[in-house]
């Protein structure tokens, strides 16, 4: 008696459930197609345009960011080290090498919802293009970890997710599809305690 | 009835399949959490709200720790707009938006004659009636043309030292997009 308002139901919460949670999971998990990856480094220089694809748009409806424009540079996003490991509080990464042409950089830790971290007063947060400490030949290195290092520092808090968010300004890289000619830094682990 | 059950699933699926579509296709529409949506709780109609390193009421802040943004919202259903401000920063930007999110022009201070900003906004129609008021304007000022009335304006500024924060503020606190006479 029961039979075929149970079938209904059951098609119906299949449906809603399956429909939301895979729209939901699939805009919180990606800012669209179209990303460049590098390495660790991921952006989606096409994430403002019109020509956009559906997923891109519903994403930034929901984020709701006021997006670099393509004019004004890329930011990349690394949540994983050069050999795919997601990043942890616990470790201790080397970020070492170049960025691609640009006027300017600046890097900094950000939550999954891009948040800027805070790791305490007085304590390194962010690095940009003018204070990070270069070796003679214009290559510099950065220590990312939660114990005080020599050199670069970038200080996170132990316990704590976060990524790391490099932004160029003014980069070619943002308007041209060539994008085997980009180096990006590397993302190595150091050691983990 | 177990048959009847595995039925219902695939229904099911199927149906999740549709829906997922339907919501990316129209989510743009109705999240009232894009950007454009809340910068109307903003009071930044032609006029730049400079935003802090802290959230504000409707949820803006500068990001990145080394930019200073601004935004502002317009209309050129009556007016075009003129978007002006000044230089002193080491690097500036700013992207045209319109009320869709998507952007509809962005240049920084390496284009800009002389490195400061002068631009102006406007329908098809308006643009085409102040180049013929006006042919030299080309010379001076960026025009931009907006396929929607409707849009808004997102200016950055590079505070690179905290030496530069004045500067910045006020270049920032400077910037005009007021109506174009």
């Amino acid at each position: 008696m029961f039979r075929l308002p149970f079938l209904v139901a059951l098609a119906l919460v299949t449906a809603f459930g399956l429909g939301i949670g895979s729209t939901v999971k699939m805009l919180d998990a990606s800012a669209g197609f179209g990303a460049i990856k590098l390495g660790p480094w991921v952006a989606f220089p096409e994430a403002q345009m019109p020509d956009a694809d559906p997923y891109a748009k519903s994403h930034r409806a929901r984020a709701g960011k006021l997006l670099l424009g393509s004019a004004e540079g890329l930011t990349f996003h690394a949540g994983v080290d050069q050999d795919g490991k997601p990043l942890s509080s616990y470790c201790t990464y080397e970020m070492r090498g170049q960025t691609p042409l640009a006027r300017f950089w600046t890097l900094y830790t950000a939550n999954a919802a891009d948040e800027v971290l805070d790791p305490g007063p007085e304590l390194p947060s962010a690095f940009n293009a003018w204070n990070v400490l270069r070796r003679s030949d214009g290559t510099f290195s950065v220590v990312i970890s939660s114990s005080p290092q020599p050199g670069n520092w970038l200080a996170v808090k132990r316990g704590r997710p976060y990524r790391l968010v490099l932004s160029l300004l003014d980069t070619p890289t943002a308007g041209s599809n060539g994008v085997l000619e980009i180096d990006m830094p590397t993302l190595r682990k150091v050691s983990c305690s | 009835m177990i048959r009847m059950a595995l039925f219902a699933i695939l229904t099911g699926i199927i149906g999740a399949a549709v829906l997922h579509i339907v919501i990316i296709l129209a989510l743009p529409t109705f999240t009232g959490l894009d950007a454009y949506t809340r910068l109307l709780n903003e009071d930044a109609e032609n006029r730049f709200v400079l935003f802090d390193a802290k959230k504000d009421t409707a949820g803006f802040n500068n990001g990145d720790p080394y930019l200073r943004v601004a935004a502002c919202m317009f209309s050129v259903d009556d007016k075009p707009v003129h978007l002006t401000a000044g230089s002193g920063v080491p690097l500036w930007s700013f992207t045209v938006y319109d009320s869709a999110n998507d952007e509809v022009f962005s240049m920084n201070d390496r284009s800009a004659a002389g490195g400061e900003l002068d631009a102006i906004i406007a329908s098809p129609q308006q643009l085409a009636s102040i180049r013929k008021a006006d042919p030299d304007v080309i010379s001076q000022s960026v025009l931009i043309e907006m396929p929607r009335s409707e849009g808004y304006i997102v200016l950055r500024a590079l505070a690179p030292t905290p030496s530069f924060e004045e500067d910045v503020e006020n270049f920032l606190s400077d910037a005009d997009c007021e109506s174009y006479e």
